[in-house]
Protein backbone atom coordinates (compact mmCIF):
# COMPACT_ATOMS: atom_id res chain seq x y z
CA UNK A 1 0.00 0.00 0.00
CA UNK A 2 1.33 3.42 -0.72
CA UNK A 3 2.31 5.69 1.78
CA UNK A 4 1.69 9.17 2.02
CA UNK A 5 3.78 11.38 -0.27
CA UNK A 6 7.08 13.05 1.92
CA UNK A 7 10.02 15.19 1.59
CA UNK A 8 11.35 12.00 2.32
CA UNK A 9 10.61 10.42 -0.63
CA UNK A 10 11.29 13.31 -2.75
CA UNK A 11 15.15 13.09 -1.54
CA UNK A 12 15.53 9.18 -2.69
CA UNK A 13 14.21 9.63 -6.06
CA UNK A 14 17.89 11.06 -7.45
CA UNK A 15 19.20 8.05 -5.95
CA UNK A 16 16.90 5.77 -7.04
CA UNK A 17 16.94 6.76 -10.70
CA UNK A 18 20.75 6.34 -10.90
CA UNK A 19 20.01 2.75 -9.29
CA UNK A 20 21.57 3.68 -6.00
CA UNK A 21 19.23 2.79 -3.87
CA UNK A 22 18.98 0.25 -1.67
CA UNK A 23 17.47 -1.81 1.25
CA UNK A 24 15.13 -0.75 3.37
CA UNK A 25 14.78 2.54 1.32
CA UNK A 26 14.39 1.00 -2.03
CA UNK A 27 11.36 -1.46 -0.83
CA UNK A 28 9.62 2.04 0.91
CA UNK A 29 10.13 3.54 -2.66
CA UNK A 30 8.81 1.10 -4.72
CA UNK A 31 5.74 0.49 -2.25
CA UNK A 32 5.23 4.77 -2.58
CA UNK A 33 5.59 5.10 -6.11
CA UNK A 34 2.68 3.42 -7.76
CA UNK A 35 0.09 5.62 -5.89
CA UNK A 36 1.83 8.95 -6.06
CA UNK A 37 1.82 11.11 -9.36
CA UNK A 38 4.12 13.63 -7.57
CA UNK A 39 6.66 11.08 -7.45
CA UNK A 40 6.47 9.57 -10.17
CA UNK A 41 6.83 13.35 -12.06
CA UNK A 42 9.40 14.00 -10.23
CA UNK A 43 11.55 10.93 -11.36
CA UNK A 44 11.14 11.45 -14.83
CA UNK A 45 12.95 14.58 -14.33
CA UNK A 46 15.42 13.14 -12.46
CA UNK A 47 15.82 10.36 -15.27
CA UNK A 48 15.36 13.45 -18.08
CA UNK A 49 18.57 14.60 -16.36
CA UNK A 50 20.16 11.17 -16.11
CA UNK A 51 20.06 10.57 -19.76
CA UNK A 52 22.18 14.00 -20.05
CA UNK A 53 24.67 11.97 -18.13
CA UNK A 54 24.94 9.40 -20.91
CA UNK A 55 26.10 11.73 -22.84
CA UNK A 56 29.39 12.70 -20.62
CA UNK A 57 30.47 9.07 -22.46
CA UNK A 58 31.99 10.39 -25.87
CA UNK A 59 29.19 8.84 -28.35
CA UNK A 60 30.84 6.34 -30.78
CA UNK A 61 29.67 5.26 -34.22
CA UNK A 62 28.75 1.42 -34.42
CA UNK A 63 30.42 0.09 -37.24
CA UNK A 64 28.62 -0.74 -40.37
CA UNK A 65 28.97 -4.56 -39.86
CA UNK A 66 27.26 -4.27 -36.96
CA UNK A 67 24.62 -1.64 -37.97
CA UNK A 68 24.03 -4.18 -40.94
CA UNK A 69 23.65 -7.36 -38.26
CA UNK A 70 21.63 -5.51 -35.72
CA UNK A 71 19.00 -3.64 -38.13
CA UNK A 72 19.39 -7.62 -40.05
CA UNK A 73 18.30 -9.27 -37.15
CA UNK A 74 14.70 -7.74 -37.46
CA UNK A 75 14.49 -7.44 -41.12
CA UNK A 76 14.91 -3.88 -41.39
CA UNK A 77 18.05 -3.61 -42.22
CA UNK A 78 17.78 -3.80 -46.39
CA UNK A 79 15.35 -1.36 -46.73
CA UNK A 80 16.19 0.80 -43.88
CA UNK A 81 20.28 1.66 -44.24
CA UNK A 82 20.91 5.02 -45.90
CA UNK A 83 22.60 5.00 -48.88
CA UNK A 84 26.19 6.26 -48.38
CA UNK A 85 26.04 7.55 -51.64
CA UNK A 86 24.19 7.57 -54.44
CA UNK A 87 24.21 4.38 -57.14
CA UNK A 88 25.93 5.78 -60.11
CA UNK A 89 24.42 5.74 -63.38
CA UNK A 90 25.28 3.53 -65.81
CA UNK A 91 26.84 5.89 -68.89
CA UNK A 92 26.97 4.34 -72.85
CA UNK A 93 30.12 6.57 -73.17
CA UNK A 94 33.02 5.84 -70.81
CA UNK A 95 34.72 9.60 -71.49
CA UNK A 96 31.63 11.06 -69.89
CA UNK A 97 32.04 9.12 -66.43
CA UNK A 98 35.60 8.31 -66.11
CA UNK A 99 36.80 12.16 -65.07
CA UNK A 100 33.98 11.78 -62.62
CA UNK A 101 34.70 8.81 -61.54
CA UNK A 102 38.48 10.22 -60.87
CA UNK A 103 37.27 13.40 -59.33
CA UNK A 104 34.96 11.65 -57.15
CA UNK A 105 37.77 8.89 -55.99
CA UNK A 106 39.99 11.94 -55.46
CA UNK A 107 36.82 13.66 -53.39
CA UNK A 108 36.33 10.72 -51.00
CA UNK A 109 39.92 10.41 -50.54
CA UNK A 110 40.13 14.16 -49.41
CA UNK A 111 37.09 13.66 -47.21
CA UNK A 112 38.49 10.63 -45.50
CA UNK A 113 41.63 12.60 -44.97
CA UNK A 114 39.33 15.26 -43.80
CA UNK A 115 37.36 13.06 -41.39
CA UNK A 116 40.63 11.61 -39.99
CA UNK A 117 41.83 14.77 -38.78
CA UNK A 118 38.76 15.98 -37.75
CA UNK A 119 38.92 12.82 -35.42
CA UNK A 120 42.65 13.20 -34.52
CA UNK A 121 41.55 17.53 -33.63
CA UNK A 122 38.21 15.65 -31.12
CA UNK A 123 40.97 13.27 -29.96
CA UNK A 124 43.04 16.16 -28.87
CA UNK A 125 40.74 18.51 -27.50
CA UNK A 126 39.91 16.01 -25.14
CA UNK A 127 42.76 14.97 -23.97
CA UNK A 128 43.70 18.60 -23.31
CA UNK A 129 40.38 18.60 -21.34
CA UNK A 130 41.09 15.98 -19.19
CA UNK A 131 44.70 17.40 -18.91
CA UNK A 132 42.59 20.63 -17.36
CA UNK A 133 40.28 18.92 -15.14
CA UNK A 134 43.08 16.94 -13.55
CA UNK A 135 45.04 20.22 -13.05
CA UNK A 136 41.81 21.63 -10.98
CA UNK A 137 41.89 18.79 -9.09
CA UNK A 138 45.30 18.93 -8.24
CA UNK A 139 44.70 22.61 -7.35
CA UNK A 140 42.28 21.53 -5.14
CA UNK A 141 44.23 18.71 -3.35
CA UNK A 142 46.96 21.30 -2.89
CA UNK A 143 44.63 23.56 -0.91
CA UNK A 144 43.25 20.94 1.15
CA UNK A 145 46.78 19.86 2.07
CA UNK A 146 47.92 23.72 3.08
CA UNK A 147 44.61 23.85 5.40
CA UNK A 148 45.75 20.68 6.64
CA UNK A 149 48.86 21.73 7.55
CA UNK A 150 47.98 24.56 9.07
CA UNK A 151 45.53 22.61 10.77
CA UNK A 152 47.78 19.95 12.37
CA UNK A 153 50.31 23.33 12.80
CA UNK A 154 47.52 24.68 15.15
CA UNK A 155 47.33 21.68 16.90
CA UNK A 156 50.62 20.66 17.42
CA UNK A 157 51.35 24.13 18.93
CA UNK A 158 48.21 23.36 21.87
CA UNK A 159 48.91 20.02 22.64
CA UNK A 160 52.58 21.16 23.41
CA UNK A 161 51.47 23.70 25.69
CA UNK A 162 52.36 23.01 29.17
CA UNK A 163 49.14 21.53 30.60
CA UNK A 164 48.09 20.47 27.38
CA UNK A 165 45.69 17.56 26.95
CA UNK A 166 43.04 15.89 24.51
CA UNK A 167 39.31 14.80 24.95
CA UNK A 168 38.17 12.23 22.62
CA UNK A 169 34.53 12.79 21.47
CA UNK A 170 32.69 9.27 20.46
CA UNK A 171 30.04 9.44 17.54
CA UNK A 172 26.28 8.54 18.87
CA UNK A 173 23.05 7.90 17.64
CA UNK A 174 23.31 7.34 13.38
CA UNK A 175 26.57 8.47 12.91
CA UNK A 176 28.52 5.92 15.92
CA UNK A 177 31.58 6.26 13.12
CA UNK A 178 32.16 9.42 13.43
CA UNK A 179 34.74 11.06 16.07
CA UNK A 180 36.28 14.07 17.60
CA UNK A 181 39.25 15.53 19.48
CA UNK A 182 39.53 18.71 21.74
CA UNK A 183 43.10 19.84 21.93
CA UNK A 184 42.92 22.09 25.73
CA UNK A 185 45.71 24.83 25.98
CA UNK A 186 43.97 25.32 29.62
CA UNK A 187 46.42 28.12 30.21
CA UNK A 188 45.64 30.34 27.62
CA UNK A 189 42.15 29.27 27.61
CA UNK A 190 41.71 27.95 23.60
CA UNK A 191 41.08 25.21 22.15
CA UNK A 192 41.13 23.25 19.18
CA UNK A 193 38.56 20.64 17.81
CA UNK A 194 38.67 18.28 15.14
CA UNK A 195 35.55 15.76 13.66
CA UNK A 196 35.86 13.37 11.16
CA UNK A 197 33.10 10.98 9.19
CA UNK A 198 30.17 13.09 10.16
CA UNK A 199 27.74 13.21 6.92
CA UNK A 200 26.96 16.42 5.35
CA UNK A 201 24.50 18.27 6.31
CA UNK A 202 21.62 20.39 4.45
CA UNK A 203 22.13 23.44 3.82
CA UNK A 204 20.13 24.90 6.45
CA UNK A 205 22.26 23.16 9.19
CA UNK A 206 25.19 23.62 10.99
CA UNK A 207 27.07 21.18 13.35
CA UNK A 208 27.29 23.43 16.98
CA UNK A 209 29.85 22.47 19.35
CA UNK A 210 29.10 22.80 23.29
CA UNK A 211 31.17 22.52 26.30
CA UNK A 212 29.65 21.63 29.67
CA UNK A 213 30.86 24.24 32.87
CA UNK A 214 28.79 24.56 35.60
CA UNK A 215 26.17 21.49 34.50
CA UNK A 216 25.35 23.80 31.60
CA UNK A 217 26.07 23.67 27.86
CA UNK A 218 27.73 26.87 26.49
CA UNK A 219 28.09 27.72 22.86
CA UNK A 220 31.68 26.92 21.38
CA UNK A 221 31.71 27.53 17.35
CA UNK A 222 29.88 26.32 14.70
CA UNK A 223 31.09 24.22 11.78
CA UNK A 224 30.28 22.30 8.40
CA UNK A 225 32.06 19.30 7.11
CA UNK A 226 34.01 18.70 3.53
CA UNK A 227 33.13 16.28 1.28
CA UNK A 228 35.36 13.46 3.85
CA UNK A 229 32.84 14.43 6.82
CA UNK A 230 35.90 16.91 8.38
CA UNK A 231 35.54 19.76 10.19
CA UNK A 232 37.05 22.04 12.81
CA UNK A 233 36.33 24.72 15.08
CA UNK A 234 38.87 27.15 17.40
CA UNK A 235 37.65 28.02 20.86
CA UNK A 236 39.42 31.22 22.31
CA UNK A 237 37.61 31.56 25.70
CA UNK A 238 37.11 28.53 27.63
CA UNK A 239 36.01 28.03 30.78
CA UNK A 240 38.31 26.94 33.55
CA UNK A 241 36.51 23.79 34.60
CA UNK A 242 35.02 22.17 32.10
CA UNK A 243 32.96 18.60 32.32
CA UNK A 244 32.12 18.01 28.73
CA UNK A 245 32.08 18.41 25.23
CA UNK A 246 29.34 17.36 22.69
CA UNK A 247 28.14 18.37 19.25
CA UNK A 248 24.94 19.19 17.91
CA UNK A 249 22.91 19.47 15.00
CA UNK A 250 21.11 22.69 14.72
CA UNK A 251 19.92 25.63 12.61
CA UNK A 252 22.75 27.36 10.01
CA UNK A 253 24.03 29.75 12.44
CA UNK A 254 24.03 27.48 15.89
CA UNK A 255 21.69 28.42 18.47
CA UNK A 256 22.45 30.01 22.14
CA UNK A 257 21.28 26.62 23.91
CA UNK A 258 21.20 22.97 22.07
CA UNK A 259 17.98 22.06 20.52
CA UNK A 260 19.05 18.85 18.11
CA UNK A 261 20.01 15.57 18.61
CA UNK A 262 23.85 15.34 19.76
CA UNK A 263 26.44 13.27 17.63
CA UNK A 264 29.62 13.69 19.31
CA UNK A 265 29.92 13.47 23.14
CA UNK A 266 33.46 13.21 25.38
CA UNK B 1 8.60 3.81 -30.86
CA UNK B 2 4.41 3.27 -31.74
CA UNK B 3 5.64 2.81 -35.01
CA UNK B 4 8.42 0.39 -34.19
CA UNK B 5 5.83 -1.40 -31.57
CA UNK B 6 4.09 -2.33 -34.79
CA UNK B 7 6.93 -3.60 -36.43
CA UNK B 8 8.26 -0.81 -38.63
CA UNK B 9 11.34 -1.72 -39.83
CA UNK B 10 12.30 1.72 -41.12
CA UNK B 11 11.43 3.40 -38.26
CA UNK B 12 13.72 1.06 -36.04
CA UNK B 13 16.34 2.01 -38.23
CA UNK B 14 15.91 5.66 -37.63
CA UNK B 15 15.52 4.71 -33.90
CA UNK B 16 19.30 3.11 -34.29
CA UNK B 17 20.56 6.15 -36.32
CA UNK B 18 19.53 8.72 -33.98
CA UNK B 19 20.48 6.56 -30.56
CA UNK B 20 23.03 3.90 -31.13
CA UNK B 21 26.00 6.26 -30.80
CA UNK B 22 25.32 7.43 -27.39
CA UNK B 23 24.18 4.23 -26.19
CA UNK B 24 27.64 2.86 -27.90
CA UNK B 25 29.85 5.53 -25.93
CA UNK B 26 27.53 4.75 -22.34
CA UNK B 27 28.35 0.84 -23.33
CA UNK B 28 31.94 1.31 -23.82
CA UNK B 29 32.43 3.62 -20.93
CA UNK B 30 30.84 0.89 -18.40
CA UNK B 31 32.81 -2.14 -19.93
CA UNK B 32 35.85 -0.48 -21.36
CA UNK B 33 36.03 -2.98 -24.38
CA UNK B 34 34.18 -2.12 -27.97
CA UNK B 35 33.83 -5.63 -29.04
CA UNK B 36 31.97 -5.94 -25.62
CA UNK B 37 30.16 -3.04 -26.01
CA UNK B 38 28.95 -3.84 -29.56
CA UNK B 39 27.71 -7.28 -28.60
CA UNK B 40 25.56 -5.44 -25.85
CA UNK B 41 24.32 -3.04 -27.99
CA UNK B 42 22.73 -5.66 -29.84
CA UNK B 43 21.04 -7.26 -27.72
CA UNK B 44 19.81 -4.10 -26.43
CA UNK B 45 18.70 -2.97 -29.85
CA UNK B 46 17.16 -6.65 -29.86
CA UNK B 47 15.60 -6.22 -26.50
CA UNK B 48 14.02 -2.92 -27.90
CA UNK B 49 12.45 -4.49 -30.96
CA UNK B 50 11.13 -7.27 -29.05
CA UNK B 51 9.93 -5.19 -26.44
CA UNK B 52 9.22 -1.96 -27.69
CA UNK B 53 5.05 -2.50 -26.61
CA UNK B 54 5.90 -2.29 -23.15
CA UNK B 55 7.32 1.35 -23.55
CA UNK B 56 5.78 3.88 -21.68
CA UNK B 57 6.26 7.35 -23.04
CA UNK B 58 4.44 8.68 -19.95
CA UNK B 59 7.73 7.31 -18.50
CA UNK B 60 10.74 8.47 -20.23
CA UNK B 61 11.61 9.06 -23.54
CA UNK B 62 13.01 6.80 -26.16
CA UNK B 63 16.07 7.06 -25.02
CA UNK B 64 16.04 7.29 -21.71
CA UNK B 65 14.58 3.99 -21.80
CA UNK B 66 16.98 2.58 -24.25
CA UNK B 67 19.81 4.08 -22.01
CA UNK B 68 18.38 1.84 -18.97
CA UNK B 69 18.14 -1.02 -20.77
CA UNK B 70 21.51 -0.83 -21.89
CA UNK B 71 22.64 0.35 -18.31
CA UNK B 72 20.95 -2.64 -17.04
CA UNK B 73 22.44 -5.14 -19.47
CA UNK B 74 26.11 -3.73 -19.14
CA UNK B 75 25.27 -4.42 -15.21
CA UNK B 76 24.36 -7.80 -16.12
CA UNK B 77 27.63 -8.10 -17.66
CA UNK B 78 29.92 -6.43 -15.19
CA UNK B 79 28.74 -8.66 -12.47
CA UNK B 80 29.29 -11.80 -14.92
CA UNK B 81 32.85 -10.70 -15.07
CA UNK B 82 35.26 -11.34 -12.89
CA UNK B 83 35.71 -8.35 -10.69
CA UNK B 84 39.31 -8.13 -10.66
CA UNK B 85 39.21 -8.01 -14.50
CA UNK B 86 36.68 -4.96 -14.07
CA UNK B 87 38.88 -1.60 -15.16
CA UNK B 88 38.09 1.63 -13.45
CA UNK B 89 39.02 5.14 -14.15
CA UNK B 90 41.57 3.46 -17.48
CA UNK B 91 38.36 2.19 -19.51
CA UNK B 92 36.92 5.85 -19.00
CA UNK B 93 40.35 7.42 -20.82
CA UNK B 94 40.22 4.83 -22.81
CA UNK B 95 37.15 5.16 -24.74
CA UNK B 96 37.88 8.46 -24.80
CA UNK B 97 40.92 8.37 -26.59
CA UNK B 98 39.89 5.80 -29.08
CA UNK B 99 36.08 7.19 -29.42
CA UNK B 100 34.90 7.27 -33.17
CA UNK B 101 32.67 10.46 -33.01
CA UNK B 102 28.94 10.03 -35.00
CA UNK B 103 29.03 11.59 -38.61
CA UNK B 104 27.65 14.68 -39.78
CA UNK B 105 25.63 17.31 -37.76
CA UNK B 106 25.04 14.68 -34.95
CA UNK B 107 28.91 14.72 -34.10
CA UNK B 108 28.63 18.61 -33.59
CA UNK B 109 25.42 17.90 -31.54
CA UNK B 110 27.12 14.95 -29.60
CA UNK B 111 30.32 16.92 -29.04
CA UNK B 112 28.66 19.94 -27.59
CA UNK B 113 26.65 18.05 -25.39
CA UNK B 114 29.27 16.17 -24.49
CA UNK B 115 30.94 19.40 -23.40
CA UNK B 116 28.04 20.66 -21.26
CA UNK B 117 28.03 17.56 -19.44
CA UNK B 118 31.46 17.15 -18.39
CA UNK B 119 31.65 20.95 -17.82
CA UNK B 120 28.62 20.16 -15.61
CA UNK B 121 29.99 17.38 -13.95
CA UNK B 122 33.33 20.00 -13.31
CA UNK B 123 31.24 21.71 -10.93
CA UNK B 124 30.41 19.01 -8.68
CA UNK B 125 33.09 18.58 -5.51
CA UNK B 126 35.25 15.40 -6.69
CA UNK B 127 33.69 13.24 -4.06
CA UNK B 128 29.98 13.77 -5.37
CA UNK B 129 31.33 13.25 -8.88
CA UNK B 130 32.58 9.75 -8.10
CA UNK B 131 29.93 8.52 -5.93
CA UNK B 132 27.35 9.49 -9.04
CA UNK B 133 29.71 8.17 -11.87
CA UNK B 134 30.16 4.96 -9.70
CA UNK B 135 26.40 4.29 -9.62
CA UNK B 136 25.78 6.03 -13.05
CA UNK B 137 28.64 4.12 -14.73
CA UNK B 138 29.44 0.86 -12.43
CA UNK B 139 25.80 0.17 -11.39
CA UNK B 140 27.02 0.49 -7.41
CA UNK B 141 24.16 1.20 -4.64
CA UNK B 142 24.50 3.40 -1.98
CA UNK B 143 25.92 0.35 0.28
CA UNK B 144 28.50 -0.96 -2.02
CA UNK B 145 29.77 2.68 -2.90
CA UNK B 146 30.15 2.95 0.89
CA UNK B 147 32.18 0.00 0.45
CA UNK B 148 33.90 0.90 -2.32
CA UNK B 149 35.18 4.15 -1.27
CA UNK B 150 35.38 3.07 2.29
CA UNK B 151 33.25 5.63 3.15
CA UNK B 152 29.89 6.43 5.84
CA UNK B 153 27.29 5.40 4.36
CA UNK B 154 25.23 8.97 5.29
CA UNK B 155 28.12 10.80 3.37
CA UNK B 156 27.69 8.75 0.29
CA UNK B 157 23.86 9.43 0.46
CA UNK B 158 24.45 13.32 0.61
CA UNK B 159 26.99 13.05 -1.82
CA UNK B 160 24.78 11.95 -3.57
CA UNK B 161 21.93 13.49 -3.50
CA UNK B 162 23.46 16.87 -3.65
CA UNK B 163 25.48 15.94 -6.34
CA UNK B 164 22.72 15.81 -8.35
CA UNK B 165 20.95 18.61 -7.22
CA UNK B 166 24.14 20.46 -8.21
CA UNK B 167 24.49 18.44 -11.40
CA UNK B 168 20.81 19.43 -12.41
CA UNK B 169 21.51 22.91 -11.55
CA UNK B 170 24.37 23.42 -13.73
CA UNK B 171 22.96 21.37 -16.41
CA UNK B 172 19.80 23.94 -16.84
CA UNK B 173 21.90 26.89 -16.51
CA UNK B 174 24.25 25.09 -19.27
CA UNK B 175 21.54 24.43 -21.58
Amino acid sequence: MSTAHSPRHEEMLPAYALGALDGEELRELEAHLPGCDECRRLLRGWEDDLEQLAAAAPPLEPSAEVRRRILGATGAAPAAIPARSEPVRRRSQAWVWLPLAAALALLVVGLARQARLQGEIERLQGERDQLAQQVTALDQQLVVARGEAQRMAEALSVINAPGGRAVRLAGLGPTPEAFGHTFIDPERGRALFYAARLPELAPDKDYQLWFFADGKPVPAGVFDVDTNGNGSVRVDRLASDIQGWAVTIEPRGGLPAPSGDIVLKG
Amino acid sequence: MSRVAHGDGEAFARLFDLHAPVVLGLLYRILGSRGEAEEVLQEVFLQTWTQSARYDGDRSSPRAWVLMLARSRAFDRLRRRDSARRRDEEAGAEARLMAVPPVGTERLEARERSERVSSALGLLSPEQRRCIELAFFEGLTHTQIAERLEAPLGTVKSRILLGMNKLRQALSTAS
